[in-house]
């Protein structure tokens, strides 16, 4: 039994007095791989700010156990004019360790490195941010959410708007750091098939509709259609999920 | 050499001033234009200008309070004498930094649409203020208000260097957090440091340093050494201590060139400063276009 490091139980969540999702009860745990999917729209990105704490929640509890977020966000949101190094960047993920004051120690610099060599960007550590493709600067905001040491990694839609390779690459990537590292994953994507072959649980969701469970539990032909309002095809293949979408004209 | 020596002679101040005044400027418009929010350099310097104008309706003797706090006579300390221009035109400012950090709670209008709003409304009312100001002519007042690097003196001077140290101060004692919530306030949110404090802190020191500088250099000179000398510091450098570096020696360097060809060629002072930038800024722009880069 993996030890609890937090749970919602009945939060409603929503901005002012809007509510977007009601009673979520969620207990995230230690090795856990969650994925997150949901339509655009379907408050996937509430969610986290809840989770995160930027946002409070409408109603219900949450509780916290100790532990330290890696956030990776939409790399979209991230496009600096100043021309910082992915040294600086991946940097930025030791500041809140080192105190209002404090200045980057030895021990803050071989957590960077490890991080930059964590996800295979080591030889790019001068390079400046602006310059990077999509999966480069993917890779830069996931070294520095792991610099922070994290117990938990969040990742908000990391392959979008990537080629095929970077796309896959990236996957195996978090994948890897899951396995290898037995960090607990929090991957949030609109793409299911992102997640249905790499993730154990699944948190499936849409306005008025939200199903927690491991995954082969959750991921069905009538949970799918609640979530998409479309029909989908389940199926395993040696062992691996095949979903199709029914289009019907 | 003679204008030269005339221009140190009768505007010392002028000079210096005008110095620390591209200095902060160009120091701060690296983050205005770097967080794009070059809208807001504009707004806040409308504010200023606004703030100065209220003061000279009097309707709260603000010096009077101070003077007999400190137990000394307005007309006796120069730096009181200038105290509530200055004061008001930071008040507005400030306050409409605190709304602006607000914004995000709401999603109906945009953050350029508010500060549309500000900007015009910030116009009308100097406009107002100045039609009730009990000083009659309305060319002077609009002269007074909107600044003039030749009116430097030495208070002034030392109010301009002490906004210099104080942004230093700030930018370099709280370095990591600045540099993290002006990058990516969402992750810094997520990873421990509180954005909403830290964007807060940031957009007052920035809110203070355009609005005094307003008050002292005028609205043009500023909003223009807010965006210039960052974009020459940004177009040049591919460090960001560079992007710095440049900037602010570029704030420095120009406004006593311009002080010197303005007297030399009877040009106002302030429009001289804006416009021997934007030359540099031409030269810099074609040299980088020329090398292909």
């Amino acid at each position: 039994m993996e030890k609890e490091i937090l749970k919602f139980t009945n939060v409603t969540i929503g901005y002012g007095k809007k509510k977007i999702i009601e009673n979520i009860s969620v207990i995230i745990s230690e090795n856990d791989f969650i994925g997150i999917v949901g339509p655009n729209g379907a408050g996937k990105t509430t969610f986290l700010k809840t989770l995160l704490g930027n946002l409070k929640p409408l109603s219900g509890t949450i509780q916290k156990n100790s532990h330290r977020f890696g956030y990776v966000p939409q790399r979209d949101t991230v496009q600096p004019l100043l021309p910082y190094t992915v040294y600086d960047v991946v940097m930025m993920g030791r500041y809140s360790l080192m105190g209002i004051f404090g200045k980057p120690t030895k021990k803050d610099w071989d957590a960077v490195e490890a991080s930059l060599e964590h996800v295979g960007i080591q030889h790019l550590k001068n390079y400046n941010y602006n310059s990077l493709s999509g999966g480069q600067r993917q890779r830069t905001l996931i070294a520095r959410a792991l610099a922070v040491e994290p117990n938990i990694l969040i990742l908000d839609e990391p392959t979008n708007g990537m080629d095929t390779p970077s796309h896959y690459s990236l996957l195996n990537l978090i994948s890897r750091l899951h396995d290898d590292n037995k960090l607990t994953i929090l991957l949030v994507s609109h793409l299911l098939s992102d997640v249905a072959n790499g993730v154990k649980k699944l948190i499936l969701m849409d306005k008025d509709f939200f199903q927690f469970g491991n995954i082969d539990d959750v991921l069905s032909e009538e949970n799918l259609q609640k979530t998409y309002s479309s029909e989908f095809h389940v199926n395993q293949i040696n062992g691996e999920y095949v979903i199709t979408s029914i289009h019907r004209n | 050499m003679e204008t030269v020596n005339q221009v140190l002679e009768f505007f010392p101040y002028a000079v210096l001033g005008g110095i620390l005044a591209g200095m902060i400027c160009g120091f701060l418009g690296i983050f205005v234009v770097s967080q794009r929010v070059v809208f807001l350099g504009a707004t806040l310097t409308q504010v200023s200008v606004a703030g100065v104008a209220f003061s000279f309706l009097h309707l709260i003797n603000i010096e009077g309070m101070v003077a007999s706090l400190l137990g000394v006579t307005i007309t006796e300390d120069s730096f009181l004498h200038n105290f509530e221009p200055a004061f008001f035109s930071l008040l507005f400012a400030v306050i409409v930094v605190l709304i602006f950090s607000q914004t995000y709670k709401q999603k109906v209008l945009t953050q350029d649409g508010i500060l549309g709003i500000i900007f015009v409304v910030a116009v009308a009312l100097r406009i107002m203020f100045i039609q009730k100001s009990p000083i009659a002519e309305v060319s002077e007042v609009e002269s007074i208000l909107k600044g003039d690097i030749l009116f430097i003196g030495q208070s002034q001077f030392f109010t301009l260097a002490g906004i210099f140290l104080f942004t230093l101060l700030i930018f370099t004692i709280f370095q990591k957090q600045l540099k993290f919530v002006t990058f990516d306030a969402e992750s810094a949110s997520a990873h421990g440091i509180n954005s909403r404090l830290w964007l807060l802190l940031f957009y007052i020191v920035v809110g203070m340093g355009i609005s005094l500088t307003t008050r002292f250099v005028g609205d043009v000179f500023t909003f223009a050494y807010l965006i210039i000398p960052a974009s020459i510091g940004l177009l040049v450098s591919k460090k960001v201590s560079h992007v710095f570096l440049i900037a602010v020696i570029a704030g420095g360097i120009i406004p006593p060139i311009s002080i010197f060809l303005a007297f030399k060629y009877d040009f106002s002072s302030g429009p001289a400063a804006v416009v021997t930038m934007f030359i540099l800024f031409l030269l810099v722009y074609g040299y980088k276009k020329l090398r292909g880069s």
